[in-house]
């Protein structure tokens, strides 16, 4: 409101503030008496003193409450006085009616901080010190009042009046409101008293008396701010535990920026915030979008920019909230334009580290500007392009030797090179690079990346990036997973390097994540914003209701407040969080490959229920992804259905991609069990269509689909076709450096071959991809190629059965631990073939060698519903119950079979609800 | 269209009814217009002809086409203006708002008229309480004005205005007067549809008023919307079509216009103004310096307009002409924006950058919409080096004016100078869209596609294609083509534009080291091929040139005579790697 004050940051001073003065001079009254008037007890008068600190030091923050918040506030406080508070402040307010009363005010204000000399006093009187919080504060208004001019000091009093007229045209709403509400008023006051405040308080005033008897002499007035202030944030820390993790995004997202909306409008008076409050509430507002992605509203939040930018058209940061916003709604044109638009005004230089423009001579971060648009073209999947600028930006960052920006931007690099699959970099990664690639051009793709990964993650840890460093290692994991290291030279002396990816340097990556969140507890204490921290109490005052329901509605967050890191909930910021969070998911991915399914869904678990509130809506979807995965292989489809339906919900809009792609998969996986197979097709051309989307083409999706394409045509007995397209799919992995896919391609080819009774050609297929599982420790994954090689085995001849059974007895215990219930079943099934297919070996003398398996494969088959095994199992089962001569059982186990069989032949007959629905979605 | 006289009598009796309700720059603008009808020779006074002496020779010397007919505008509606008058008895009490609105004291006008209930007296009421509310918004503004900026002063009558207005016009007893101020305060209020309707329903009933042409247009950012409207014939709305169609950069279009309304308005500084605005963005500058020139002859206190005057001047480098005129404005109105921007322009083209930017500041702090201060303050900016600076400048412009293609250019040309070619190349992409007939800005974009770090030459190609295509004064695009086409290997290309570039090197007589260039190549080339009779022509007139081209001319000479003597040169040949 000040006209002559415009440095960033101005304290200005509001109708509120005033308010505050109000109560403040209530509070230190310059009377005789040690308890002043209104106050009928020292605790009653200390309350108020706390309340009266919370909310000076939530002056700074984003949002300054309207009277009628502040009294109900009061009211809450105030306990017996509120009546008497309320009114106070009120008719103190409304005989503000002049100029003049307002300089009456002040001057009065004046005369409740003590002189600076007022070292000694009598212990019974209560006056400000003025350099204690309360008094801080007063001095700040009076002398921002002091450098108002006299319009600043007519738009102060106008201000005042609407301040006023607000309260009292809504307290009459409010009234009705109390009525209506009552039921839920009495719960969130029994909430209150549970919160332990009282407790708290009880103990500080206990403790306070307690000094002060000790230490007669000091008038606690002067004592107290320091002592005050520490206590009071422990309360904050304490009452604090859901409000700041939970709430925030849902909560504050719609709440504060109709909160922030309701400010802003134009006609309900001008209460413009300071730059610092506009500043953090856009940056709690990024923070918001980035996790929530598009559930975030779109045009709420860009009406709210809309009229920040109306009102403070100089704030350059509304521009980039614009571009998030419009980067996570997924339009290209306004996000571009409002990237541009931001660091053509800014250059990059603002924000919270934002320094005053000494002469404009000093070059912009442009830089910035090139890093941003990198990502954004990432984002929006022009890999290409996002290439070209970001090299561009390391250009930029090189020549005006901004090492920051540099090591972040060669991080966006590499996360580049690792998703996106690029055959060739050849023509894009050019000379700006030969300072970090010094040995030329001739490497592949996956060498520029590690030596890429190996120099970005050098120059983070020199310039001590924490976060970076530990993104680095996580995407240096990433990479350990699934490439070989190879040497970097092709010439000089070799050193004897085994070919192997190894565990152990990715789970050491992995593990060097960690030290970041020790560091960032270590510093956690000077990184809080105390501002952020009262108003949080404050309104976590008034909404004990709201985040209990929240809690509620999803059981996870209840068993994340005992977990260790939520014992300082803000200490650790969201980021941080973020990021050792996906280390946990890099960790059950990790799992997943090398063939530890326990350990990768207790990674995944650890994820959902430690860092839900945490991480980012995609990633989110990721966990349950792998969790609804895990359950169809391990516990069949109906579990698996039912855990997608909640999923489904929960993410309602919300990257439904990922989910839907879940949901298609395992249509796929059952339609091919049930031997649905047009269905099955179907759901694999979806597949299809969804890897080939407007954004880039998805590699991973991309493979998928086709390896499921081949499936389907495997199933269908075609299997020349079937053949020709996980041939063509070897040779795109190849290309692409897809090593890990590639031995699964492998895999499937040695089946096809199998299958289509090519047993000899199918031979060097497995055994190619077993050396791949080998050189990438995909234990599971060998184990059942394992499986594979031994069915072929048995295919080749009945005297080759021994070959076959001890291959597999060498990959059961793998296969048994963590192989799905169809890895099983296949297993007991081929090893009863191969007992069956050996000569020397009698049924009738050890029938339960044979059948003991067969009923295993035939138990867990039943909740795959995969009718083409379980008919071979009961087959297999008919013939020898033939042969032990137990006609009984041996018609069973054939009206299984028949019944099986048929039920392979005529698809139709079974009811399918989620099917149909799909097909419609999708 | 009505006869001149007809258009006279129209012209003085609007006059007096648009500044009986002071809406004065409407009455000055319809007065400009009413002197600039050419007289009656048989009325002939010397007082008469005074003011429009001087002109008509020059102006005979530059129409390229006479206008031969009156302008096929069709039989005006509505003729000569007829307003009812207020009674009399009212008629005391709006003589004292009248003048105490002359003397700037709107809210004591308005008060007198408070209970008067004539179309004009409320008019005036409500235009007087409008003005309050702007004063009082500006003044708000800058106490207001907060470290992020300006506050959100508005208009505080607006709601109120909006309110009787509305109910006026819903009850019919609106005049067009009271429609214009409703679309004003519509439009004020952001609801621009219904102030297009409400201001073209008031151009309609009345149009002579030009401000509610200007509102109009100022709705009016698209063709789309301009067809969209429903518009009365009048001659008016020629001047309305001509001006927006200026506006809409369809440059061509609104000259016609004003050619064929200068049949009319013969003597009309405003027409030649706007006429010389057109032609100065078609860039015949040479015309525009003449136009101007005349202009300032017969109206030598006019501010109007010098800023245009003075970039011409500036481009002509006529630095005495330039500081004669901003001395004349100075002189005349040192507080109006295009004084500053003249000055501005002046000390630029001096070479003073600082005291330019000083000037060009200020124009802005009168104007903070002023588009051209902003792209020429950017302009400064990059002369200083201080590139930031620049594009903030040339960003403002651009939002203020998103079609302003020399703001987009400016951008692009900022980044690259900081070696950022590829984010660039998004803003010369703009400027290029807005004016896709400027070889100058292919030719940018195509040196930032061609630039060392980015090495687009395809792209460079396409770039330099666009601008040969498009009359390239400079002759730079052909020269690049053939160069690149030679880079990338293609001789054939190359041979093809170094032909033309030659060609026209030769129609402009021009001489330097790229027709060497162009004749070694060609020369080379025709060899390499076999035409020896081109390459000799080629060669013969690289004799004319001293330096080592002449001997490598005399030895490709040489070996070609040699070679179609009857050696078998080709077996040579074939052993050359």
């Amino acid at each position: 409101m000040a006209g002559v004050v415009k440095a960033p940051g101005a304290f200005a001073i509001t109708p509120h503030k005033v308010s505050v003065c109000i109560l403040v001079n209530i509070y230190a009254s310059p009377s005789q008496i040690s308890v002043p008037f209104p106050f009928s007890s020292v605790s009653q008068h200390n309350r108020l003193g706390l309340y009266l600190l919370a909310l000076t030091k939530s002056c700074d923050d984003i949002l300054e409450p309207k009277l009628d918040q502040l009294i109900n506030q009061l009211r809450e406080i105030g306990g017996l006085l509120d009546h008497w508070l309320t009114d106070h402040v009120t008719s103190r307010l409304s005989s503000l009616s002049s100029p003049d009363d307002l300089f009456n005010f002040f001057n009065e204000l004046r005369e409740t901080l003590g002189g600076p000399d007022s070292g000694v006093m009598e212990d019974d009187q209560v006056i400000l010190d003025p350099n204690s919080n309360l008094g801080m504060f007063l001095r700040r208004c009076i002398l921002a009042f002091n450098l108002l001019t006299f319009e600043g000091i007519c738009h102060l009093l106008t201000n005042i009046g609407i301040y006023c007229k607000e309260a009292i045209s809504s307290c009459s709403s409010y009234e009705l409101r109390r009525v209506d509400d009552s039921g839920n008023d009495l719960e969130s006051l029994s909430e209150y008293e549970n919160m332990d405040l009282n407790l708290v308080f009880k103990k500080i005033n206990e403790e306070m008396e307690a000094r002060k008897r000790a230490t007669e002499q000091v008038s606690f007035h002067l004592h107290l701010p320091k002592e005050l202030s520490t206590l009071v944030e422990d309360i904050e820390v304490f009452a604090d535990p859901k409000s700041e993790h939970n709430d925030k995004g849902r909560e504050s997202s719609s709440y504060a920026s109709g909160e922030l909306l309701r400010d802003v409008d134009p006609n309900g008076g001008v209460f413009l915030r300071t730059n610092w409050q506009i500043q953090g509430y856009l940056m709690e507002q990024a923070d918001a979008i980035e996790k929530h992605g598009s559930s975030f509203t779109l045009n709420a939040f860009e009406l709210t920019l809309r009229q920040l930018q109306k009102l403070a058209p100089e704030l350059h940061r509304v521009h980039f909230l614009r571009y998030l916003n419009n980067l996570y709604h997924d339009d290209y044109f306004s996000a571009l334009e409002n990237l541009h638009r931001y660091f053509d005004y800014s250059a990059g230089t603002e924000g919270f580290d934002f320094v005053p423009p000494a002469g404009c001579n000093s070059f912009g971060r442009y830089e910035i500007a090139l890093l941003c648009l990198g990502m954004m073209h990432f984002h929006f999947g022009h890999p290409k392009k996002a290439l070209e600028v970001l090299t561009e930006a390391v250009r930029v960052a090189q020549q005006h030797s901004n090492d920051t920006c540099l090591a972040y931007t060669l991080a966006a690099i590499c996360s580049l090179l690792s998703e996106i699959g690029f055959s060739t970099t050849s023509g894009i990664l050019g000379s700006p690079f030969s300072p970090m690639i010094s040995v030329g051009t001739s490497l592949s793709v996956q060498q520029q990346l590690f030596v890429l990964l190996k120099g970005s993650l050098k120059r983070a840890e020199s310039l001590k990036l924490k976060q970076l460093v530990a993104a680095n290692h996580l995407a240096m994991a990433k990479f350990d997973l699934t490439h070989v290291q190879r040497p970097l030279l092709s010439f000089g002396p070799k050193t004897s390097m085994k070919l192997r990816t190894c565990p152990i340097i990715v789970c050491k990556e992995l593990r060097s994540g960690y030290h970041l969140i020790s560091e960032f507890c270590c510093e956690g204490s000077t990184m809080t914003a105390d501002g952020a921290f009262s108003t949080a109490w404050l309104k976590n005052l008034q909404k004990p209701l709201g985040s209990l329901v929240l809690s509620q509605d999803n059981g996870s967050r209840n068993n994340s407040n005992p977990f260790l890191f939520f014992t300082q909930p803000s200490s650790i910021p969201g980021s941080v969080m973020q990021l050792v969070g996906s280390s946990y998911l890099h960790r059950a991915t990790a799992w997943e490959i090398y063939g530890s399914a326990p350990l990768a869904r207790v990674n995944a678990l650890v994820y959902a229920t430690c860092f839900a509130d945490a991480s980012s809506s995609s990633d989110a979807a990721l966990v349950h992804v792998k969790l609804i995965q895990h359950l169809a292989v391990f516990k069949g489809y109906k579990e698996a259905f039912a855990a997608l339906k909640t999923a489904e919900e929960k993410f309602l809009c919300v990257s439904k991609s990922r989910i839907l792609i879940l949901k298609l998969q395992l249509l796929h996986e059952r339609a091919l069990h049930r031997g649905h197979l047009k269905l099955a097709q179907q759901v694999c051309d979806e597949l299809g269509v969804l890897a080939s989307s407007v954004t880039a083409v998805d590699m991973e999706l991309k493979t998928e689909a086709s390896l499921r394409h081949a499936r389907t045509l495997l199933a269908a007995k075609q299997f020349s076709q079937a053949a020709a397209v996980a041939h063509s799919l070897f040779c795109m992995c190849y290309k692409f450096n897809l090593q890990v896919e590639s031995a699964t391609v492998l895999l499937l080819l040695a089946e096809i071959h199998m299958k289509s009774g090519n047993a000899v050609v199918g031979l060097p297929y497995a055994l190619a991809s077993l050396s791949y599982c080998q050189t990438f420790n995909l234990d599971l994954l060998r184990a059942s190629a394992t499986l594979t090689l031994a069915e072929l085995w048995l295919s080749l001849g009945s005297n080759h059965a021994k070959t076959a059974l001890t291959l597999l007895h060498g990959a059961f215990p793998m296969i048994l631990g963590h192989g799905g219930l169809e890895l099983c079943a296949r297993a007991y099934i081929t090893e009863a073939k191969c007992y069956l297919s050996d000569p020397s070996f009698s049924v009738s003398r050890n029938p339960e060698l044979v059948l003991d398996p067969l009923r295993q494969a035939a138990d867990e088959l039943q909740a795959l519903e995969h009718h083409e095994l379980m008919a071979e199992a009961f087959y297999l089962m008919a013939i020898v119950f033939d042969k032990l001569g137990q006609p009984e059982q041996r018609e069973e186990a054939a009206s299984s079979f028949k019944n099986h069989v048929m039920s392979l032949d005529h698809p139709h007959d079974v009811e399918d609800p989620i099917q149909s629905d799909t097909l419609l979605n999708a | 269209m009505s006869s001149k006289e007809s258009c006279r009598i129209e012209l003085r009796t609007a006059i007096r009814q648009l500044s009986d309700r002071c809406l004065y720059s409407a009455s000055k603008w319809a007065a400009e217009q009413l002197v600039g009808i050419e007289q009656d020779p048989a009325k002939f006074t010397p007082s008469n002809t005074r003011f429009q002496r001087g002109s008509s020779s020059i102006r005979r010397r530059f129409r390229t086409n006479e206008i031969t007919s009156t302008p096929p505008t069709g039989v005006a509606y509505v003729s000569t203006p007829v307003m009812e008058e207020d009674e009399a008895i009212h008629g005391d009490f709006y003589l004292l708002a009248k003048s105490y609105f002359d003397c700037r004291e709107y809210r004591r006008a308005a008060h007198v008229l408070r209970d008067q209930t004539g179309k004009k007296s409320v008019f005036l009421r409500c235009y007087a309480l409008y003005l309050a509310g702007e004063k009082r918004k500006e003044e708000e503004m800058i106490e207001l004005e907060g470290p992020l900026g300006k506050s959100d002063a508005v208009n505080r009558e607006l709601v109120s205005l909006e309110r009787e207005l509305a109910t006026l016009c819903k009850n019919n007893t609106i005049d067009p007067f009271g429609l214009y101020l409703y679309g004003l305060v519509l439009k004020e209020k952001g609801n621009e549809n219904l102030a297009r309707k409400v201001l073209v329903e008031s151009v309609n009933s009345y149009p002579w008023n030009w401000s509610a042409w200007s509102e109009l247009q100022s709705l009016c950012t698209t063709v789309d919307i301009l067809n969209g409207l429903n518009l009365s014939n009048h001659w008016m709305k020629e001047f309305f079509l001509a001006s927006i169609y200026q506006e809409l950069r369809m440059h061509n279009e609104s000259l016609s216009k004003y050619e064929n309304l200068q049949g009319m308005f013969t003597f009309s500084n405003y027409i030649q103004a706007q006429i010389a605005k057109a032609r100065y963005s078609l860039r015949e500058f040479e015309q525009v310096e003449v136009i101007f020139e005349d202009l300032l002859r017969n109206d030598p206190y006019r501010v109007e307009d010098m800023d245009t005057y003075s970039n011409v001047l500036y481009t002509k480098e006529c630095f005495s002409a330039l500081s004669y005129l901003a001395h004349r404005v100075i002189m005349t109105d040192k507080y109006r924006p295009e004084s500053c921007c003249i000055i501005g322009n002046y000390y630029s083209l001096k070479g003073q950058h600082e005291k330019s930017v000083v000037y060009f500041r200020r124009a802005l702090k009168l104007n903070k919409n002023y588009l051209s201060a902003w792209t020429l303050m950017g302009h400064e900016y990059v002369e200083m080096k201080n590139t930031p600076a620049a594009v903030d400048a040339y960003r403002r412009a651009v939002d203020i004016n998103p079609r302003d293609y020399r703001a987009w250019y400016g951008l692009g040309q900022a980044y690259e100078m900081m070696g950022m070619p590829h984010y660039a190349l998004h803003y010369f992409r703009k400027s290029v869209f807005f004016q896709p007939i400027d070889s100058r800005l292919w030719i940018a974009m195509a040196q930032c596609y061609e630039s060392e770090q980015l090495h687009m030459l395809e792209e460079a190609i396409k770039c330099y294609k666009r601008a040969a295509n498009c009359n390239d004064t400079e002759a730079i695009a052909l020269h690049r083509l053939a160069m690149l086409h030679r880079e990338l290997d293609q001789p054939e290309e190359a041979a093809f534009y170094y032909k033309k570039d030659l060609e026209r090197m030769e129609a402009e007589e021009r001489e330097g080291p790229n027709l060497v260039e162009a004749l070694m190549f060609l020369a080379t080339h025709y060899k390499t091929q076999k035409k020896f009779e081109e390459a000799e022509v080629y060669c013969t007139r690289l004799l004319d040139y001293t330096g080592p081209e002449r001997e490598t001319a005399k030895s490709l000479l040489r070996g070609m005579r040699i070679a179609q003597s009857g050696f078998p040169s080709m077996d040579v040949e074939h052993f050359h790697p």
